[in-house]
Order: C-alpha cells, then structure tokens, then sequence
C-alpha cells in the first residue's frame, strides 16, 4: 500500500519525519533537551541559588537588598519576598539591621552549594573541551543535583584543586575559605602593578566582552590612564581598554612594585622554519589535559624550541624540543610564549 | 588519644589546604617546571651526547621531501595506492586456493563422511552447510587480504612514514574537529574496520579518539570491495554502453569508496560539534625519528595482534550466524520457511529503500562479516523466488563462478539498476559487522557508544536509500 504512493508524498512524509527528529533530539534546542531543562527548575534550585547570593555579598561585604535578589534570580519582587520568608523559617537567614545575613546553618549549606559549583566548573575546564563561556550555565545546573561526595571524589581524582577556573578558590570539605582579599580593578590607581585573581562570570555579555580582550586570572596587569569614562592598562605587555564598569567585575590583587612587569611576549606560533627560540610560558588558556600535555611533551618555561619543518598544507609545524620531534597546531602554538634566541642556527 | 590524634591529623591537613590558597594557581606548573628544571641540570652533568649530525640531516632532508608542499601529498596517494594494489593483486590466489580447499575439497568430504557416518539431515545441515561453511567462507576470503595487508601497513608505520601522513593530512581532520592521526585509522579501516578501530588506540585525544573510532566504518572495508565491484559490474556497468563498461563500473566503486570518506569527515564534523562537545581534546603528534623496520618482529606482530586476533573474532561470530542462516531457511512453519516470512514481510518496507527483503534478511543474518553477504543474498533470493537448478540447496551459501549466471539470480529475484544503486550505497552505510562492532565496545568500554556506532550507519544509509529512491522514482 506504502509502496503504491506517489513518489512525492513518500518524499513529502521522508522529510518531516527528518524535520520531527531533528526538532526532537537537536542538542540545546531541541524538544527533549528542553525538557530535561525545565524538570530542573524547582523550588529547591531557587532556595539554593539565594543562599549563594546572600554568601556572595557577604563574602564580598556588600549590602543584599530584596531588589538585588529579586534581579538576581529573575523573579519578580513578590515572589522574592515569598522565597525570604521561607528562607527565614527554615532558619537559614536572619534579618540583621535593614539588610538580610546567613544565619550558620544558611552559610554552611551555601558553602556545600559553592563547593559544588567550583568543584564542576574546574572539571569541564580541566576534563572536557566544553567552552569557557558555558562553564557557569553548566555548574549552575549541575550544582543542585551533584552530591556533595560525589563532588568530593570528583575533587580528589583531580588532585583536590584549590581554586576555580574563574580564580575563586573553592571551600573545603570542612567549609573554609581563605579571606577576601581582592579588589575591583576599577579601584586602582594610575601607575599600580596587580595579578588578576577572578573574573566574575555574571552577567555573561561583559564576561564575553572581558574573554575576548584575552584576560585571565594571574594574568600581570599595569595601570597606564584612569578616567571616569574608561581604564586604560596592560595585560602582560597588551594594551587594553575597558570602561570602569566593565573593569569592576575584574577582581586584582595588588603587587609590590618589586615585581618585575611582564613584557609582552612573542608567541611560538610568529616562529619561522629555521628560527629557535626560549619557552618563556604557557597562557592560561591552555589548561587541563592539553596543557599536561604539552608540558610533558617538553614545553616548559626555559626549554630551547626549534620550528623545524611544516607540514604539506601548512599547519600543524613540527618543533623540535628535548631531542624530539613534535607537531603542535597553530591554535596550541598561539598559547605558548617564547622569547627567541639571538644566535640564530 | 586516639581521637586526639584524628583530630590532630585533621587540623594539620586543613591547614595544609589552607597553605594551598596562598600558592596560587600556578602550583602544578610550577611543580613540573623544577622537575624539567632538574633533570636537565643532572642530565648536563651526566650525560655527554656525541650525535650523529649526518644521519639528522638525512632525516630532515626526507622529512622536507615527504612533507613538502607540493610532493607530500602526491607520494601518500602513491604509497596507499602501492598497499592496495599489492594487497588485492597478492590475496587473488591464496585466496582462491583457500576457496577451493575449504570450500571445493573439505566441504564436499565433510558432506560425504557424514553421509557414510549416517548423521541426521538436519544435524548436518547446521553443522556442516551452517556453521563449517560459513567459517570457511570466512577465513577464505578474510585472511589472505589481511595477511597482506597488515604486515604492509605495520612495516610503513615501523618505518616512521604514517606519522608524517598524519601529519600532512592534519589541517583537514582538524577542520572536521578530529586528529589527524585518523587519517592512519581510516586507511587501516579500508583494510578491516575492526583492525581500524583497534589502531584508534594511536590517538590519545579521548574525543578525537571516539571519532575516529565511531566514523571508522565509512571506510569501506575489504570485505564490501568485492560486492561493490559486483554489483557495479553488474548494474552500472550494464546500464553503461559497452566499451565504456568497465570505466564506469569502476568509477562507481571509487565513487563510494570517496562518498565514505566524505561522510567520515562530515559525520567527524558533525559529532564533534554535538554529541562530543563536551569529551576532553588534548592535540599531540610525534613524529618519530626514521628507522629501519624489524621486518621479523613486524610479520610476528601484524600477524598475531591483527590479523589472526580479528580472524578470530570474526570466526567466533560467524559459528552461530552459519547456523542462524542455515537454520532460517530450513524450518518451515506451515510450509514456508523462516526466511521466506520474513521476506515477505519486509518486502513492501525494503521497497520504499529502493532494497527488498532478501536485501534485508542477508545483512541482519550476514552481520557476522560482509564477505558472506552475497552469497548469502544469492542463496536467499533462490529460495524465495524459488528458482531451480541454481545453488547447492536451503541454507547452503554459494557463489556463482560467472558474472553473467550472478545477473540472472539476482534479475530473477527482482533487481533493477536502482537496487543495485542502493545495495552499493548501503553497503557502505549500514552497521559494522560483529567483530567491529565487539571491537568497539571492547575499546570504548561503553555500550552508549557502541550503539551510537551501530546505529548511527544504518539511519544515515537508510535515509539516503529512502531519499534517492523516492527521488529516483519522481523523476523516472
């Protein structure tokens, strides 16, 4: 009977069918990723999402107002009442002059969810080649739903880090956390030497913007010109400028002048077939099994690389280093500073 | 003073974190620079090299040459073409030897003994047309190519050039988000895609890895050249006029053969931007210095580690698919068998894919490796057409020594030019065999992928089956 059918409504029933299992099973966008999406709003994320804010400000000593939460979460300003309320009757905060505080039970269950978060964020940036700018949406997701002992072991099979990928140090298993210590890199003044310690990653539009210029935490920044309109610095020899308040959602910390200032660095990748050069470092930019990788490969500061030959359609270049021959892409020879040799071979 | 102590070992390793936060970020960096740092000030001291400065350049001189712009890529395809054509050109005789001792010889023998032995019909039939034929249809066609095919491949990799092929092909595996290294998995796939997948292993980029090892099917693997210089032969070349004949036919099994790695590449492109985002990449290509091969230890371990090691497997599967097959066609429930059920059933749905369901029934009974598909296509169609005089019976595979007495089973059983077109194209897209397919599951240790490499094929070549098929019929 199906066989009998015109060609062109077969074709017509083909295509659909393709178009319905597209929709269905598309990554992010299609029906079944939705819906896995919408299962994990519940009341209990919003709880927890608040117990992280109020942390945050505390942490931060700012002031947490009901607007602020209400902006924060994006939800409206009753159910933002709605949501302290209950907060307040299950003894997690208190209400300490005209502003809101954790009570010990509310900071402690906010540290658990902070640990979590930090702990899944430094996974997808070590582990996997999810992208930088989707760390947070995914941690914010997986925070509610990953035990705080599997998070532990996880923790553990990746040597216990100490830090996130955004610079913020994750609390121990014990709840601690090393004292605030930053400042906002809109607070410097002309001249300052500083080391980026976090770039905040909310709101993402000026993340991405922060990303693009190529900041990362421990990177050396110098005050060149500050103004009520813009910041003018360099990042590791990199002229860079941001309006203020896109600066303050950099947090540095300041260095002695001693430090000596970061020149800006030539890249592996500007080597020409012949040339030698010195390892000066490796950005921040290549992390995880990569950069594990290339380190044993031999590329660590102070070690002599030669370009040696390219291949036939130009990219990857083989380098020697150690004695041994090695191709690196053009994207990974963009991450590694060098410093080239004078004497040339 | 028990408690004491946990206590004490614990305040002691939480002030050892607490020392961590003020290390920074960069402790592991730092760490592993002071051991570089290190060893090199012990190997300054202790070691002297003398070096051999002529042998360098010689390496360097050939490393220009094979990787040079305009000759790199020109002395590979001559390489490949050199493997395949001694592979194919060498396998012809020991595997028409193997055919006829196997097949001609032990077969009929085995028949005899136990007609003499006084065996049941049936016994014999699985165990001797079922099970013995199918393994010696197996090992007949399967090891004299990959006896030649691997030890050549080994010696190549032995020998420091697959790096290089890696290396030049990169920037194109790159794009598609995969290593270049599965340049080398691919070319071992046109071999075996079990002993393809197994080469995986060179590729120590989990995702890229997974890639290469889920697209390692669209190479075709030397048990479908065969059924595509077939039915080419047969369909193409017959719709072609005839001095053009040959040309065309060929052209069409190269065309596949393209058509494959184009669709490893998108498929490359398409996983790595989906399903796979998210597995860990880390890049790294060494290019080892050029040596002389060990071509004893070379034989030994091509032969032991590939190509008896995926015999093996395949053997291991095609036991009880020769008894599956045979058994199909032999029992018959209110006087049609098995086979002819399902035929019918499927006919009116594998029509629709431009196949039929003989099509259908040889590649599911058939899985155990794609050299037994045509004979097991041939032996099916003489059964449900119900033809006579042709084959050696029910459940008895057979292959027909001419073309010509090929075209007439298959022109009987119902084929067209356009089926022909669709068994080409789904022979190339369908699910790996068995053996590729525990192989898999074997190295990704992971059923999720295993299915995602199964499956995966099959949708894909039915939807182009489905497609060409219907847009065939609309404009004819």
């Amino acid at each position: 009977m199906l066989m009998t059918a015109h060609p062109g409504i077969t074709l017509l029933i083909g295509i659909s069918g393709l178009l319905a299992l597209a929709a269905a099973f598309w990554p992010q966008k299609g029906l079944l990723a939705r819906i896995a999406r919408g299962r994990l709003n519940t009341q209990r994320v919003l709880l927890e999402d608040a117990l992280k804010f109020f942390f945050d400000c505390e942490y931060k000593n700012i002031s947490c107002r009901l607007n602020s939460i209400a902006g924060s979460l994006h939800i409206s300003a009753d159910s933002a009442t709605r949501l302290l309320s209950r907060l307040r009757s299950m003894g997690l905060i208190q209400l300490q002059e005209d502003s809101f505080r954790l009570t010990d039970a509310g900071r402690s269950y906010a540290l658990r969810i902070i640990r979590v978060h930090r702990i899944w964020e430094r996974y997808l940036a070590d582990e996997t080649s999810i992208g930088q700018m989707e760390w947070h949406g995914e941690a914010d997701l997986k925070e509610h739903h990953l035990s705080l002992e599997a998070a532990d072991q996880l923790a553990a099979q990746m040597g216990n880090p100490v830090f996130d990928p955004h610079g913020d140090p994750i609390p121990s298993a014990r709840g601690e956390l090393p004292a605030y210590t930053g400042q906002p890199l809109s607070a410097l003044k002309e001249g300052d030497i500083a080391r980026i310690i976090h770039i905040e990653d909310e709101p993402r539009a000026i993340y991405a913007q922060i990303v693009a210029l190529g900041l990362y935490p421990g990177m050396q920044v110098y005050v060149m010109d500050i103004t009520e309109e813009r910041i003018q610095f360099a990042a590791n020899g990199e002229e860079c400028v941001l309006a203020p308040f896109f600066a303050a959602n950099i947090t540095v910390e300041k260095l002695s002048a001693r430090e000596p200032i970061q020149q800006k660095a030539e890249l592996l990748s500007s080597l020409k077939a012949g040339e030698s050069a010195t390892i000066k470092g490796l950005s921040a930019n290549c992390r995880g099994q990569q950069r594990r990788r290339l380190m044993d490969l031999g590329i660590v500061p102070g070690a002599q690389i030669t370009a040696s030959f390219r291949s036939a359609s130009g990219d990857p270049v083989a380098y020697r280093v150690l004695g041994t021959t090695i191709a690196i892409r053009k994207s990974q020879a963009d991450n590694i500073f060098i410093e080239r040799s004078d004497a040339k071979p | 003073m028990e408690q004491q102590h946990d206590k004490n070992s614990e305040n002691i390793l939480s002030l050892a974190n607490n020392l961590r936060w003020d290390l920074g970020v960069n402790l592991h960096d730092a760490v592993v620079e002071s051991i570089y740092e290190d060893a090199s000030r012990i190997a300054r001291k202790t070691v002297s090299s003398k070096g051999n400065k002529a042998a360098y350049n010689l390496e360097r001189k050939i490393d220009q040459l094979v990787t040079s712009r305009w000759l790199g890529f020109p002395i590979m395809l001559l390489m490949l073409a050199l493997v395949f054509w001694l592979t194919i050109a060498g396998a012809n005789v020991p595997s028409g030897l193997l055919a006829a001792l196997l097949l001609d010889t032990v077969h009929p023998a085995l028949k005899s003994f136990a007609a003499a032995a006084g065996l049941p019909w049936w016994l014999d039939g699985v165990l001797i047309d079922g099970a013995y034929l199918a393994m010696a249809w197996v090992v007949a066609v399967m090891l004299p190519p990959m006896a030649i095919f691997f030890p050549l491949f080994t010696l190549l990799e032995d020998l420091g050039y697959l790096p290089r092929v890696a290396f030049n092909m990169d920037s194109l595996y790159r794009k598609a988000g995969a290593h270049g290294k599965q340049a080398l998995t691919m070319s071992m796939g046109f071999g075996c895609n079990a002993a393809g997948v197994i080469a995986a292993r060179v590729i120590d980029s989990p995702r890229e890895r997974l890639i290469a090892i889920i697209t390692n099917n669209f190479s075709l693997c030397n048990g479908r050249w065969p059924t595509q210089i077939l039915i080419a032969t047969i369909f193409i070349g017959g719709a072609a006029p005839a001095h053009w004949a040959g040309l065309v036919s060929a052209g069409a099994v190269v065309g596949i053969a393209v058509l494959g790695i184009g669709f490893s590449l998108a498929v490359s492109w398409a996983l790595s931007r989906s399903v796979l985002k998210g597995e860990a990449s880390a890049f790294s290509l060494e290019l080892p210095p050029y040596r002389p091969p060990r071509i004893w230890q070379t034989l030994y371990t091509s032969l032991i580690d590939r190509t008896i090691f995926v015999l093996w497997r395949a053997i291991v599967f095609a036991i009880p698919a020769g008894v599956v097959i045979w058994l199909v066609a032999n029992v018959h429930i209110g006087g049609q068998s098995l086979a002819e059920y399902f035929i019918r059933w499927a006919d009116p749905i594998a029509l629709l894919f431009g196949l039929n369901g003989v099509i259908f029934l040889a590649y599911i009974i058939a899985i155990p490796a794609n050299e037994i598909v045509i004979p097991t296509v041939l032996m099916l169609t003489v059964v449900s057409a119900g033809l006579s005089g042709v084959g050696a019976g029910a459940g008895v595979m057979f292959e027909l020594d001419s073309i010509g007495a090929t075209e007439e089973v298959l022109r009987a059983g119902g084929w067209t030019l356009l089926t022909g077109v669709n068994l080409m194209l789904f022979s190339l897209l369908h699910n790996p065999c068995s053996t590729t397919i525990y192989t898999i599951y074997k190295e990704t240790n992971s059923l999720k992928w295993t299915l995602v490499s199964t499956f995966l094929p099959i949708v894909l070549g039915l939807a182009i089956c489905f497609f060409v098929t219907q847009l065939w019929l609309l404009t004819a």
